[in-house]
């Protein structure tokens, strides 16, 4: 884990990770969410209306821009205190998800980091936009 | 100079998630519903990248009002 302390941010410092999205991900997100959506669920189904799998939650690939704040950029002093994403292009169980995101806006007076992010599939197709908008807590 | 009271009318009613909100200079957090902590950072920081100013914690812990952080941002604006 990460532990970047407000002296250690610039603009343009980035960091990522890449993860696998597995079946059972979209199991217990599932579970979580509550929603049973057969877009997500019915793989036929989903082929029928022109996806190559069932299609990955968005929200449960944008879980991973939680891991980005909180493990990786800044890390271990975050609070992430807002998100607006766009959701580009479907995912689909088994990819391989780029996570990635750059910080693009400090603020001194609150501690606050603006970063740009993005999640593309195999590190090409991009997934989602995000700017996400977190807390820098003092040591 | 640009009317700012005006200007800063949508990004308020953006931010605060109040479509009809019409803010005055004599507007601020005791005043105006939904305005907490973090819709404060989000205003000031949604200022600063808009208008591409910054201000220091000092200044910002003076202000009383949308008022006065315009008065600020004139001073800001006419200095760069």
């Amino acid at each position: 884990m990460n532990s970047y302390q407000w002296s250690d941010l610039q603009i343009g410092l980035s960091d990522g990770f890449e993860v696998r999205l597995t079946p059972d991900m979209m199991e217990a997100f599932a579970s979580i969410s509550g929603d049973t959506n057969p877009l997500h669920r019915n793989r036929q189904l989903a082929m029928q209306h022109g996806f190559s799998d069932t299609v990955a939650y968005g929200l449960l690939t944008s879980a991973f821009y939680s891991q980005l704040v909180g493990v990786h950029l800044p890390g271990r002093y975050a609070l992430l205190h807002g998100i607006d994403i766009d959701f580009v292009s479907p995912a689909y169980p088994g990819d391989i998800l780029n996570v990635s995101g750059e910080i693009s806006y400090l603020n001194d007076a609150f501690r606050r980091i603006e970063i740009r992010a993005n999640i593309k599939r195999h590190g090409e197709k991009v997934v989602s936009k995000a700017k996400l908008r977190v807390g820098l807590q003092t040591p | 100079m640009a009317n700012i009271l005006e200007e800063l009318q949508p990004l308020f009613r953006d931010i605060l998630d109040q479509p009809n909100l019409r803010i005055t200079r004599e507007s601020n957090s005791s005043n105006v519903e939904g305005w907490d902590s973090l819709a404060h950072i989000n205003l000031v920081t949604a200022i600063e990248q808009e208008y591409n100013v910054k201000f220091s914690i000092d200044e910002l812990l003076v202000l009383k009002n949308v008022g006065e952080m315009v008065d600020l941002m004139e001073i800001k604006l006419a200095a760069k």
